[in-house]
């Protein structure tokens, strides 16, 4: 079912958009599973009314069972299964995918309409909602990690 | 022991349910998102022994049970099989995890640092009396450091394989598929490693703490001390229908790692993970993993053991179906004792030799 990708480390925390440079797939998809959903939603209804006649190939929750490697033998064990909203879309000679954590099936929704319109081109307002929302989860991750430094141990030994 | 129909009691049954519920009161929203935020902790136990992570559906088993674990465990097992399987996520890898907390107790120099994270350990353990007296407690806020920790902290036990001091067995690559599943399969003896950490990621974590401990008191063969603890988020790492890999969100895991010196005089390693934030259990497990190896048949620290008596839903409900009607069981067993009391048993009338 899976083919073989070289697994290469998204740059998820630690990114230096290119204003000049459309954002890769990946990185796309991840702003946007990630993207606060209200604003998320404005963004699709007015990106829809481009992609003319849309149809639903999936609208639905479902469960995606996540694997985690054991570090003591390195082998691939199932955590337990995570509840997803998923959506699929086909429109305008194109398709689009969602899938968020949760769920928020409107969310999803209006995630696989942005990568719909997004793959026939990142317009200038797809790429001004991508940097804001991209700068705000990295603003928001960089909080909690410097009230995570701040409980790092100076340890000192006598 | 044998189960006969019986008839009756069905006004009973309805009116003893509404009785239980009527305790419980009206479950609104607002009720099931209080709990949500008031009970992190609680909400991250239910979804590991569930198996399932949806904080909103876990707040609303917890709600509807009246916070019965075991009523909310078994409420969410059994919605889960409403749901269809999409797909297997990429593996969780411990060094991409963005971690909160982060600590050794075995190592003091470990390379990316101690980081308490969120934690209690050291806290005064005071009830806030004030609060019933109308004295709101509000928590004094973090003071931020001046640049944040790195997301990502290295393996603690990748070091100390790459140092030699714990065994680094070679691994095989397995596809997401193909990785042993105890939703679809039972779990058999000897157990795939795969179901052992499967299971005790689902294992409730009271009877995981009973058992750990029972080894840690020294009913084991070794001794833990945590050699890495972690809380953090984990990418659930899904595929694009065009192939592309990206992260659907995060969820809450957490993860320890516990040693001990063993008799190849290399140190030995115990694992243990689970969906949400659960320090208690995670430790235990890794404890029994630490000391399954060569355990004695029938202890608690051997896998069969611990496994079968961990899982909370054949376990509750094992324990709560002896409150059904047993009747008919029972009655053979009153009418056997009867008879034994009826009739004089012959030695009785044996004068005892002096």
């Amino acid at each position: 079912m899976r083919a073989k990708l070289p697994r290469k480390v998204p740059p998820v925390f630690d990114q230096a958009d290119d204003p000049a440079h459309p954002f890769d797939h990946a990185r796309l998809l991840d702003v946007l599973a990630r993207a606060d959903a209200d604003r998320l939603a404005t963004l699709a209804e007015e990106v829809l009314t481009g992609l003319g006649p849309v149809e639903v190939v999936q609208s639905r929750t479902g469960l995606v069972m996540l694997p985690m490697r054991d570090t003591v033998q390195g082998t691939d064990f199932h955590l337990g299964e995570v509840l997803v909203a998923e959506a699929h879309i086909r429109a305008a000679g194109t398709e689009g995918y969602g899938m968020v954590v949760g769920r928020d099936l409107n969310r999803a929704m209006a995630m696989a309409v942005v990568d719909a319109a997004a793959s026939l081109g990142q317009t200038p307002e797809i790429r001004a909602f991508l940097l804001r929302e991209a700068s705000i989860q990295t603003a928001t991750d960089t909080d909690r990690l410097r009230e995570v430094e701040a409980t790092r141990v100076d340890m000192e030994t006598f | 022991m044998a189960y006969v129909a019986t008839r009756g009691g069905e006004r009973a049954i309805d009116q003893s349910e509404r009785l239980y519920r009527a305790e419980l009161g009206r479950i609104d929203a607002a009720r099931v998102a209080e709990i949500r935020h008031a009970l992190p902790m609680l909400i991250d136990r239910v979804m590991g022994e569930a198996s399932l992570y949806e904080p909103d559906l876990a707040a609303l088993a917890l709600a509807q049970a009246g916070g019965d674990l075991y009523e909310a465990v078994l409420l969410l097992r059994a919605w889960r099989t409403t749901q269809p399987r999409l797909t297997i996520a990429e593996p969780v890898l411990q060094e991409q995890l963005f971690t909160l907390r982060r600590i050794s107790a075995a190592f003091k120099d470990i390379p990316g640092g101690q980081i308490l994270g969120p934690s209690l350990d050291y806290a005064h353990r005071l009830l806030a009396t004030g609060v019933l007296q109308g004295r709101p407690y509000v928590p004094a806020p973090v003071e931020p450091a001046a640049t944040p920790a790195p997301a990502r902290q290295p393996s603690l036990a990748a070091w100390q394989k790459a140092q030699g001091l714990v065994a680094d067995p070679a691994r095989a690559d397995v596809a997401p598929d193909d990785i042993p599943d105890l939703t679809r399969e039972p779990l058999l003896f000897p157990a795939a490693r795969a179901h052992t950490l499967q299971s005790l990621a689902r294992a409730d974590t009271g009877g995981m703490l009973a058992l750990g401990y029972s080894a840690m008191r020294g009913y084991g063969n070794a001794h833990p001390t945590v050699n890495e603890l972690r809380l953090a988020e984990a990418d659930v790492r899904v595929r694009h229908p065009r192939g592309t890999v990206f992260s659907a969100g995060r969820v809450k895991v957490s993860q320890a790692e516990v040693t001990s010196k063993g008799k190849s005089g290399l140190l030995e390693l115990g694992f243990c993970a689970t969906l949400g934030w659960n320090e208690v259990k995670v430790i235990s497990g890794a404890t029994l993993d630490l000391n399954a190896p060569g355990a004695a048949k029938g202890s608690p620290v051997e896998e069969e053991f611990f496994l079968y008596h961990t899982e909370p839903v054949e376990a509750s409900g094992f324990c709560i179906h002896f409150k059904l009607p047993h009747y008919v069981t029972f009655q053979s067993s009153l009418d056997a004792l009867r008879g034994a009391k009826a009739a004089p048993a012959p030695h009785e009338l044996e004068k005892v030799p002096a």
